[in-house]
């Protein structure tokens, strides 16, 4: 299976931190303090400023626009109005990712190298990946990133076990993909990759120095590496979404681009 | 101002290099300047500069045997990780246990150390210290290169150690040095 770069996207001053993609397909960026949404043309449709520095973005069924930031995840409509914010710097120390159950909601919070679960109206039910013996996630990089599969699954990358590790969303932990290796591009090189994942019909995911994006089947095994001479060779902690229909988008965070990749074979 | 001459420029051009030299002299005298390696500029630690080979001229061009500069690992900017590109060739084979089979440093001169108790399971359940051997290290840079951004965290560094170095007027490694990375620096400025 072989990617191509079909689309890339700029408008970006100072940072692109988050991705996330709605069921229409449209891109939603986190960067320079705004959330910026483009169509499957990268057309910019519209964009609004958040409070603080956006580190991750994510948009439920029904539209709404969580944006996760330092202390806090402000919630927005569709068109950029305030709905709420969650504020609690104890439990919201950084929010790098959010995703959503039936029930609840999900914050990565890179303060406490752990995913925290929250009910829908942000009270606090359980932390994730904190029951390990370095008492959470090994992010040197500092991010945290997971995605939730269709069933519910918590795919979250521990870059410093070179591993994307399944959680249930009670905290179990039920096994990984991925392990260490320098040389076959199946496997994770570098002190702690993968740093970001995404998950859609496949599992997705980005990788620093040397910069790639990579896709795997769910039982771990490398179907196509996306791209590896797209990205500046300094990027790291490049966010990846996946769309509906299989277009990948990943962040190039030193050109400050969005990068859209397609299947071509 | 129209009453400067020349001749007037010249002699206080000629003081003001004479006051400098004097008080270099004197700083120097009360081993108040030493060489220090800039890391901004050096090869090996620069930032935007990857996947070239490290540059080995503080070890090379030293006047002290072994030279005077020696790799530091800043551990507050330390990740710990399990498996360290400065540690571990990371491009060797993997071996039975998943690690990289040979390690980085030609000397042999960092030790990878267990913080805690090792969960017997899975060893990448743990944080590990990485202690560099000064007695050992030669300066090379090697590991340098490998920990700086973005495979690493760059908190592996060059740095002149000032029990070593003689502190010569012209520094032999800062006469090659590319980048102008060894400065002198008043004793008070310098790290190490």
């Amino acid at each position: 299976m072989q990617y191509r770069l079909v689309q890339s996207t700029g408008g970006f001053n100072t940072a692109i931190r988050g991705l996330a993609t709605d069921r229409e397909g449209l891109l939603y960026a986190a960067g320079d303090s705004e959330i910026k949404v483009f169509d499957a043309a990268g057309r910019l449709l519209r964009q609004w400023a958040t409070a603080r520095p956006g580190h991750s973005v994510a948009v439920t069924d029904d539209g709404s626009v969580y944006t996760g930031e330092e202390g806090q995840i402000e919630i927005f409509d569709g068109a950029g109005k305030l709905l709420r914010v969650w504020r609690n710097t104890g439990m919201l120390g950084r929010v790098t990712a959010i995703g959503f159950l039936k029930d609840g909601v999900l914050a990565a919070d890179t303060a406490d190298r752990s995913i925290r679960r929250f009910d829908r109206d942000g009270a606090f039910r359980n932390k994730i990946g904190k029951d390990n013996p370095v008492s959470g996630f090994l992010i040197p990089n500092g991010v945290l990133d997971f995605a939730l599969d269709a069933h519910g699954v918590i795919w979250a990358a521990n870059p410093g076990k070179h591993r994307v590790e399944r959680y249930s969303p009670d905290g179990a932990l039920l096994g990984h993909i991925g392990k260490f290796d320098g040389n076959d591009p199946a496997g994770f090189t570098g002190c702690c990759n993968p740093t970001n994942v995404a998950v859609g019909d496949r599992i997705y995911v980005t990788e620093k120095a040397v910069p790639r994006a990579k896709a795997y089947d769910f039982d771990g095994r490398l179907l196509a590496v996306i791209a590896d001479t797209a990205f500046d060779a300094n990027v790291k902690n490049m966010s990846i979404a996946a769309a509906p229909g299989g277009r990948v988008y990943v962040v190039d965070t030193v050109k400050l681009a969005i990068l859209a990749f397609e299947v071509a074979s | 101002m129209s009453d400067l001459t020349r001749r007037d420029l010249f002699r206080g051009t000629v003081l003001a290099a004479m006051g400098g030299g004097a008080l270099f002299l004197v700083r120097k005298a009360n081993g108040q300047v030493v060489w220090q390696v800039d890391a901004s500029r050096c090869i090996n630690s620069r930032l935007g500069e990857v996947g070239g080979e490290a540059c080995n001229l503080c070890t090379t061009e030293c006047v002290v045997a072994l030279s005077a500069v020696r790799a530091v690992n800043e551990y507050s900017r330390c990740g710990r990780c399990n498996i360290c590109p400065a540690y571990f060739n990371i491009t060797s084979a993997v071996d039975e246990h998943g690690y990289p089979s040979e390690k980085l440093c030609p000397r042999d001169a960092i030790e990878r150390k267990p913080i805690g108790k090792v969960d017997p399971e899975d060893p990448a359940n743990n944080f590990y210290e990485y202690v560099i051997d000064e007695s050992k290290c030669d300066g090379c840079g090697k590991c340098v290169m490998k920990c700086k951004e973005p495979l690493g965290l760059g908190s592996i560094v060059l740095r002149v150690r000032h029990d070593r170095c003689v502190n010569c007027n012209h520094c032999a490694i800062s006469e090659k040095c590319p980048k102008d990375a060894l400065r002198q620096l008043p004793v008070g400025q310098a790290l190490g």
